[in-house]
This record gives structure tokens, sequence and C-alpha cells, in this order.
């Protein structure tokens, strides 16, 4: 299961940074992976844009703790979380761990797509190669749709915390590669990239793919508001683009996180990979010599499953020459902000996607 | 004014500068939400119109370098108008750029000579 608690850079517990108080929590309980990763973009519950292009605006960049463990060792870290975390959100996701080889992996094909995500060590290596780009190489040969390479300032890999530090080595300090794809693609691949990797440690969702490349290919999930025990669904939308990619003459990732703002949405953050590529792109990074950046951007979105579909008309006009659309149900989100309150951490029922 | 108080007056009064300015441009660039860095212009056609209101009132040695120096010296801001051009740059928003540029210094020239010219008036 993977807890997300989504917050600002300058958001504090007590006297200590609460990105700080989270990790050393995850340390102690010695979560199995988890990663601090820095947004570049986005507003959330207090609706306030926060932004690394516009200096004022970048003093508080949002920021996303990303936990992964089994259930009742995430649960066990709930009250403690939540009674840290007082302005800001957290979403609880069925993610199935896979570590120590892919054997109960066991993926069924047809079943709409998979996500992938793969925990490395920064400087970690495959052969002469860094790690993150061997493992995206690799997907992007099997014809997995996507794949981004997240960069963590902070973050425990099997139960052990590293930190990023400006003159340290930072070798362990924990990335993620992040992929979408058909389940027969993601198995295939999966295959080789255990045996490429020592011990990795990699967890598998199901999302629904529903547009790459400007084509549209399926709606949005579409869970009930509740399941039957009134258990509320939420729904997350994620927008796989480039830094360069374009809407009109704005960058699509910055012009739709203003749009949704404009339109009133929950929130939204934007994330920079630092390698990766979306569709038929072979897979891209930062160049010396280019001024502008090639790297991919994510963009994640989280509402009420009903409002979605309002926002998912926004990001299917935005995305029509370019990106790669997912949806995603989630069955736990709390959001709290000042005077506000709402969702709650109960899982909700699991929820066929086969329909 | 002795020379102590007058350079603690400058460290001051610098601080409330350089708070105005965070301040202004945060709220200009959270109401409108837009990608041009319209804050850091917007501080600094005012620095530049006040600078210039300074001039034309030719206000005393003391009143300049506190008022003039020190509040629109940290005020206004030429670092954050490059590093934001940079940035526009990057992005490949290359209208945005020029207009970053050329605005600033257009603007910035007209509003420094109307605030001498109504300070004078």
């Amino acid at each position: 299961m993977r807890m997300s608690v989504y917050f600002g850079e300058r958001d504090r517990a007590g006297a200590q940074l609460l990105a700080d108080v989270l990790l050393e929590l995850f340390a102690d309980r010695g979560v199995h992976s988890s990663i601090l990763l820095r947004g570049i973009e986005g507003f959330g519950i207090k609706h306030r844009l926060q932004s690394e292009r516009l200096l004022t605006l970048s003093e508080d960049l949002p920021l996303i703790a990303l936990a992964v463990d089994s259930q009742p060792r995430i649960e066990a870290l709930l009250a403690q979380v939540q009674a840290l975390s007082a302005h800001g959100l957290i979403t609880l996701e069925r993610a199935r761990l896979l570590s120590g080889g892919v054997a109960d992996a066991e993926l069924t094909p047809g079943l709409d797509a998979v996500k992938l995500a793969i925990y490395l060590g920064r400087h970690e290596r495959v052969g002469s190669r860094p790690a993150h780009t061997a493992v995206v190489e690799c997907l992007h040969r099997h014809g997995v749709a996507g794949a981004s390479v997240l960069l963590g300032l902070d973050g425990t890999a099997h139960g052990v915390r590293h930190r990023a530090g400006l003159l340290a080595r930072n070798t362990q300090v924990p990335l993620m590669v992040q992929s979408v794809g058909e389940s027969t693609t993601i198995s295939s691949a999966l295959d080789e990239i255990a045996g490429m990797l020592s011990d990795p440690s990699m967890t598998l969702e199901r999302v629904r793919v529903c547009k790459r490349d400007g084509v549209q290919l399926a709606e949005p999930l579409l869970p009930p508001d509740t399941d039957g025990a009134g258990l509320a669904y939420w729904q997350k939308l994620v927008v796989y683009a480039s830094e360069q990619s374009r809407y009109g003459h704005q960058q699509l990732h910055s012009g739709l996180i203003r749009r949704l703002r404009r339109e009133g949405a929950a929130g939204a953050t934007s994330l920079r990979g630092q390698w990766g590529y979306h569709g038929e792109h072979q897979p891209h990074g930062e160049r010396f010599w280019s001024m502008r950046r090639h790297v991919p951007v994510l963009t994640v979105l989280l509402d009420t499953a009903a409002n979605t579909l309002r926002w998912f008309d926004i990001v299917d006009e935005m995305t029509r020459e370019t990106g790669l659309v997912t949806s995603e149900v989630v069955p736990a989100l709390r959001a709290c902000g000042p005077g506000i309150a709402h969702g709650g951490l109960e899982l909700a029922k699991r929820q066929r996607l086969s329909e | 004014m002795s020379f102590v108080a007058l350079w603690l007056g400058v460290g001051a009064l610098g601080g409330v500068g350089a708070i105005a300015r965070f301040l202004l441009d945060a709220l200009v660039s959270t109401s409108t939400g837009a990608r041009f860095p319209l804050g850091t212009l917007v501080v600094n056609l005012s620095g530049a119109l006040v600078l210039g209101l300074l001039v034309g009132l030719a206000v005393n040695r003391n009143t300049y370098l506190l008022a003039g120096t020190a509040v629109i010296g940290s005020y206004t801001t030429f670092s954050t108008w490059m590093l934001e051009s940079h940035r526009l740059a990057e992005d490949g928003l290359r209208w945005l750029l020029w207009a970053n540029v050329a605005l600033s210094l257009l603007l910035g020239v007209g509003a420094a000579a109307l605030g001498r010219l109504l300070g004078a008036g």
C-alpha cells in the first residue's frame, strides 16, 4: 500500500519542518520505501499558487512524501502522520509491493493498464550506466507507454534513511522511475528489470490510460460516489508530458495548473523528471548546450470522482496534441486546511476496473 | 543626524523595502496567476517612479539616502528581473521573454521620468 502526503516546503510540525519530521518518522518505523519529492508548480487547499519559475512564489514549493509498505504497517503510521500534517492532503492507494523478485507479480492481462514504480539509489549503476537510464531504456524497448525519473530529496530504502546533502555523494538517496503501460508490456519489462537490479523495490498499481499523444483511448474511471458502506471514492488524473510540450503558446503543465486553479479545482501539482519519455518519443533529459529543458513533467490532480469529469474535459482539451493521461481511483483521501476538513483515511472497497 | 544613526537607518529601511517588495510581488503574482512575471514588473516600475519623484522633489542628502538608496534600492530588483527572463528563455516562451525585457526598459525609463516631472512640478 502507498501513502502520499501533499504539503508545502515551509509547513512545520512544532519547531521542525514537517518534511523532516515525516521522513524521520518513516526512518524510525523502518518504512520499506519512501521518497520525498519537490514539485515545480502547484496549488492546494489554501489555493495559493506556487511556482518555481517566479522568485517570490518559489519560497514554499509543494512537496510530496510517499511511503510504501504493507497495509498494516502503513495503517500503523496514519494516526501520527495525520496529527503532524495539520494542513495538507493525505491519500492511501492500493499498490502491490514487489520485493525479492517478480514471481509474485501475476499480472492479469487485459485488465486496463498497470503503473509500475521502481525505487532506486540516485547513483546506483547497472554495469557502466546509471541504473535509472538503463531501466527507462528497458521500459521503452518493451513498449511501455511512458516513464519518468523523479529525483528524491530524502527517503528510506529497505527501511534505512538516505537524505540528500549539498556536499555528500548522495549515492543512495532514492529516486523513483514511474511508468505506465499495458500489463503485457510491463510484465515483459519487469522480467528483464528484475534480472538487472540486485534487490529492487517496486510497486504495481492498476490505472487506466485515457489518452496517449492526443488520441483518446478511454474515458476516465468512473467509480460511484461511495462504496456500499458509505466510504467515498476519489479520483486521480496524471498528465505525463515534456517540459517543452505546448498548449497554444503556453507550456502545457503550467497552463494546465493555472487553468485548473482558475476553474476552482481542489489542487494540482507538477513534478519535473530528470529523464524519461511518453508515447512515441525517445527517452530524453537535460542537454548541456541547450537553453531549453527537455525533461518530462507530470501533473497530478486529485478531486472527488464527480468533479474530476469537469477537470478531465479541460485536460482533454489541453492535451489534444501530446501527453499521456491516466486515471486512477483513490480509495481514501483526507484534506485539511484552514477551516476545512473532508474525507477520511478508511479504505473504500476495491473497485472492479474491468467493465 | 549622527553618522551611526544614519547607517542604522539605511539598514532598517532597507529591510522594509525588501519586505514591501516581497508582499507586493506575492500579491500581484498570486492574484493574476499569470506565467508572465508581472509582480516583479510592478515592483520595479513603482520603484522607478518613486525614485524619480525623490529626485524631482530635490530632497536633502540624508532623506535621499534613506528613502532612495535604502528603501527603493532594496525594494526594486534587477537580479529577479534577469533570473525570471532567463527562465522564460529556458521554457522557450520567446514572446514573454522579449515583452519582459522591453516593457521593463521602456516603461521603467518612462516611470522614472514621470516621477521626476511630478516631483519637480
